[in-house]
């Protein structure tokens, strides 16, 4: 019966053993793939900034006319972009980005058409009852513009024709290596300055108002409304690009923290079963000096 | 003329060139725009094209560059934002070369959507723009 047993916890700890191998090595591909994404993540902000300062300030030296920014009154349908990882074992990283999807969708009787980013995110809308219009894989970690742009010009598309009244975007935000906050972002109709000015405080934005009147005005080619309208699906596109990067590197982060506390439990385990093992052995020497004394009283 | 001025040029992979410039000529939507110190405020849009920026040695160095805008500030400075930018003398013209047949052979897919269509539409404009810009 003890041999038996030690046997078994032997097998349990060379198993455990193994284990923590594989979750230590992704922890540590994990933190290595994550520097890279913070220092790409930080070279690719200058850009879209700078792109987002310009389209507001067209947008407030000149009243543009732009149906991107119309709302339609009440949403009957709406597209969401998702943006999950390629690969599991990162914590709740992918499962909190689809309950946000289900919280922010609510009961609304209409199902929402879908364009999934990232391998799960597209099996997972593919088994359920979802309308999947689309779905990209394996392209977070070498994100290109090109492909951001396809996504955005699909959406514009898709506004544009009337088949969707918003689009909406999900995707992770990278607070700390700790937190990772799951966000949902409008896209369109775009959200411009007026529209969010109550978040900033107010004398402030009064503030940049007057200094934007006060200078003056750019000279458009050819006017700021072609202009506008050029920048829109580049800025979509790049809003687009900055959050599957920044939701990249949160997948990164979250998994390092998964895999390092996952070695961690493994540890613990090995360290419980070593008790174990040696208990069952000193148990096994203790029952043969038994039995071997027990043999000499008896001759 | 000789006056520099900020010039700086910006794409999603980083910054590409912060430096000073005395001339900078850019083709705009409407036409080539030639931009020097002291220029009035100004925002236009940007195709794919061919941009030259005047170096220290009063020589063009033209840059192959992809859909963007250039914006001259209130104090002069100018920022150019645009989806990719490569130094002429730069460009890997296997790669160009490359991109532009794969872009043409798609072009020729008769089951592509528009969208598809228009993606494909602008690779082989820019894989042409950088082959041309190279020579």
């Amino acid at each position: 019966m003890a041999a038996g047993n030690m046997k078994t916890i032997k097998r349990r700890i060379k198993s455990v053993g193994s284990t923590k191998q594989i979750t230590k090595a992704m922890e540590l591909v994990a933190s290595s793939k994550l520097r890279k994404a913070k220092k790409k993540e930080k070279e690719t902000r200058p850009f879209f900034e700078a792109q987002e300062k310009m389209l507001h300030e067209i947008y407030r030296s000149h009243s543009v006319e732009t149906e991107y920014a119309k709302h339609r009154g009440e949403v009957k349908n709406s597209l969401y972009i998702v943006i999950a990882g390629d690969k599991g074992l990162a914590g709740g990283y992918n499962s909190n980005v689809f309950k946000k999807v289900g919280e922010i969708h609510g009961a609304k009787p209409w199902s929402p058409k879908i364009f999934a980013i990232g391998k799960k995110a597209v099996d997972y809308f593919e088994k359920r009852d979802f309308n999947l219009v689309g779905g990209r894989s394996n392209i977070a970690e070498n994100i290109k513009s090109g492909h951001c742009s396809g996504i955005a010009r699909a959406a514009i598309e898709q506004f544009v024709n009337g088949e969707v009244d918003e689009v909406k975007m999900f995707y992770t935000k990278f607070v700390s290596s700790m937190v990772q906050e799951t966000k949902v972002m409008q896209l369109l109709p775009l959200v411009l300055p007026e529209e969010y000015k109550d978040e900033n405080e107010p004398g402030d934005a009064g503030k940049q108002e007057q200094e934007a009147k006060s200078k003056l005005p750019p000279t458009y080619d050819p006017s700021p409304d072609a202009v506008f309208h050029r920048i829109v699906p580049n800025f979509i596109a790049g809003l687009i690009q900055s959050a599957i990067t920044e939701s990249y590197t949160s997948e990164l982060s979250a998994r390092q923290t998964a895999m390092e506390s996952a070695s961690e439990n493994a540890e613990e385990m090995i360290d419980r079963l070593s008790l174990l093992y040696n208990r069952a052995r000193q148990e096994k020497i203790t029952n043969e000096i038994n039995e071997i004394v027990g043999g000499a009283n008896a001759l | 003329m000789t006056t520099p001025f900020n010039l700086e040029i910006i794409t999603p992979a980083g910054v590409f060139y912060d430096g000073e410039t005395p001339n900078l000529i850019v083709r705009t939507t409407v036409g080539d725009k030639g931009i020097l110190a002291r220029h009035e405020p100004y925002i236009a849009a940007l195709p794919i094209g061919i941009m030259r920026v005047m170096t220290e040695d009063k020589k063009f160095r033209k840059a192959a560059i992809s859909t963007g805008t250039v914006q001259v500030k209130d104090n002069g400075d100018t920022v150019i934002l645009v989806q990719s930018c490569e130094w002429c003398d730069e460009i890997d013209v296997e790669r160009a070369q490359a991109a532009k047949e794969r872009a043409e052979e798609r072009i020729r897919d008769a089951e592509l959507s528009d969208v598809q269509h228009a993606i494909a539409e602008f690779k082989l404009k820019r894989a042409l723009n950088r082959l041309g810009a190279a020579e």
